[in-house]
């Protein structure tokens, strides 16, 4: 791989003119799996084209961990559809770095599939180290505030959260009671909406808790 | 800004002088299922507004939300009035009546509806002079038929017409609500084609009108199809609370 097979992508991107063109010159960016290219795909996700965004998206995942900081600093974009794919890929690379975008966006993002995607991101971090314990607190903090979410799938995204987190033996007895009372409500009447109640009943069963 | 209470919420839809509240109000009053007393009467009252001479625009845009909340808040006592709607000269407000009746699952609807409906494609499936409207909602008449879910011969003779039409969404929506009458899978060939269709917006329509239909068999079809993963989430919503199946549910936590 050289510079110039960067470059000649970027220019056969900047020249396409339709969804194919767009789709075809991503992917060429993407096969280089150069990770000085991650500006360029993330430029990408801010066309609002979903076909050419979700070819970025995945590129931008195979980059790996390496990019976390490029992804960081676009993420003050004013782009929401560009914004829900960054922290699809942060959520998606697992990387214990993306954890205060993944609570801002799920405390603060006005779109439904960005908080979805943050409550995703924060049951699938991966969290071992020093600082772990506290990096589980927060993620699971954030995930009781998601079971309380008015979108019915951010409060199913916590739900699956939920059922990933609260196996940690490193949680505290009053995190374990918390998650697991909020998943019973979720899992009652008190929850409008059935697929909601379905997943939380499921949860409840895998986790042993009638 | 703090948020605003249920309480104001009725407050600015009882008033008149600020419609852009009252359209506020009537949207926020239906995504939250209000079931505060005064929510109906207030909602039926935004209503008089499409019987007046010319017609507000503003008091229309809040009529059209309130006949929306109407059919989320699922309350029949409200069915009397949208069935009426049907009958407006708006292509709009029959429109949102025919889904807001849908979604009550008001079996008194359904003569109404298929009086709309009948003469089939060259009349209430013919286009409008001029414009990309039909001469009636088609769309919105034929799904409420299968929502309210009430088979009969006269309701499948009035939606068959319809699978032949030359727009895909109209032959989707005919289609989806063939399947939900009958189960039988016949009707689901068509959808799992459109699934394919190159333009995105009939590939969503065929996608969300699959999952409406809770039919279990189309779980493959909805996970491959080439449609983003928010949409696929909201058909495959449908499909498990019909079929209560724990694949459809593990499908659903891969696309989250």
């Amino acid at each position: 791989m050289t510079m110039a097979d960067l470059e000649t992508a970027q220019i056969e991107l900047d020249r396409a003119s339709n969804t194919a063109e767009l789709v075809r010159a991503t992917k060429k960016i993407c096969a280089l799996r150069d990770p000085s290219a991650a500006p360029t795909l993330i430029k990408v996700l801010s066309y609002n084209n979903p076909a050419v965004a979700a070819t970025a998206t995945q590129g931008l995942i195979e980059l790996g961990r390496e990019i976390v900081p490029t992804l960081l600093i676009s993420l003050n974009t004013g782009n929401y559809g560009a914004r829900a794919w960054i922290v699809k890929v942060l959520a998606a690379l697992r990387d214990p770095r993306g954890l205060d975008q993944l609570e801002h966006a799920l405390g603060a993002d006005i779109a439904p599939s960005v908080r979805r995607s943050a409550a995703k991101g924060l049951a699938d971090l991966d969290l071992h180290g020093s600082t772990s314990s506290e990096e589980l607190f927060r993620c699971c903090n954030g995930l009781f505030q998601a079971c309380r979410d008015d979108e019915w799938i951010v409060r199913y995204a916590a739900v699956y959260g939920l059922e990933r987190r609260l196996t940690s033996l490193a949680l505290t007895s009053s995190m374990q009671d918390t998650g697991r009372s909020l998943l019973k409500q979720l899992a009652s009447e008190q929850e409008d909406v059935k697929v909601v109640r379905l997943r939380a009943g499921l949860a409840l069963q895998r986790l042993s808790i009638g | 800004m703090e948020p605003l209470n249920e309480q104001q919420i009725l407050n600015n839809l009882r008033q008149q002088d600020d419609t852009s509240a009252q359209y506020y109000a009537a949207w926020w009053l239906g995504k939250m299922r209000s079931r505060h007393p005064d929510v109906l009467p207030l909602l039926i009252h935004t209503l008089s507004a499409l019987d007046e001479q010319p017609v507000d625009p503003d008091r229309r845009g809040v009529a059209l939300n309130a006949i929306r909340a109407l059919g989320l808040l699922r309350n029949k006592s409200a069915s009397n009035e949208l069935i009426q709607l049907l009958q407006s000269d708006d292509y709009s407000v029959r429109e949102e009546a025919a889904r807001s009746l849908g979604c009550m699952n008001d079996p008194t609807a359904i003569e109404p509806i298929c009086q709309r409906l009948s003469g089939g494609i060259e009349t209430a499936g013919r286009e409008q002079d001029g414009k990309a409207l039909l001469r009636e909602p088609c769309e919105a008449l034929i799904e409420a038929l299968g929502d309210i879910g009430l088979n009969s011969s006269v309701i499948r003779e009035t939606i068959l017409p319809f699978c032949q039409h030359p727009r895909p969404l109209v032959r989707a929506a005919a289609c989806r609500s063939l399947l939900q009458l009958t189960g039988s899978s016949e009707w689901a060939e068509e959808l799992k084609t459109l699934l394919e269709h190159p333009e995105p917006l009939v590939r969503r329509g065929a996608l969300l009108d699959l999952g409406a239909t809770g039919w279990a068999a189309a779980l493959p079809a909805i996970k491959t199809a080439a449609v983003e993963a928010s949409l696929k989430l909201v058909a495959l919503r449908g499909l498990a609370e019909s079929s209560h199946d724990t694949n459809v549910l593990d499908a659903m936590d891969d696309l989250l």
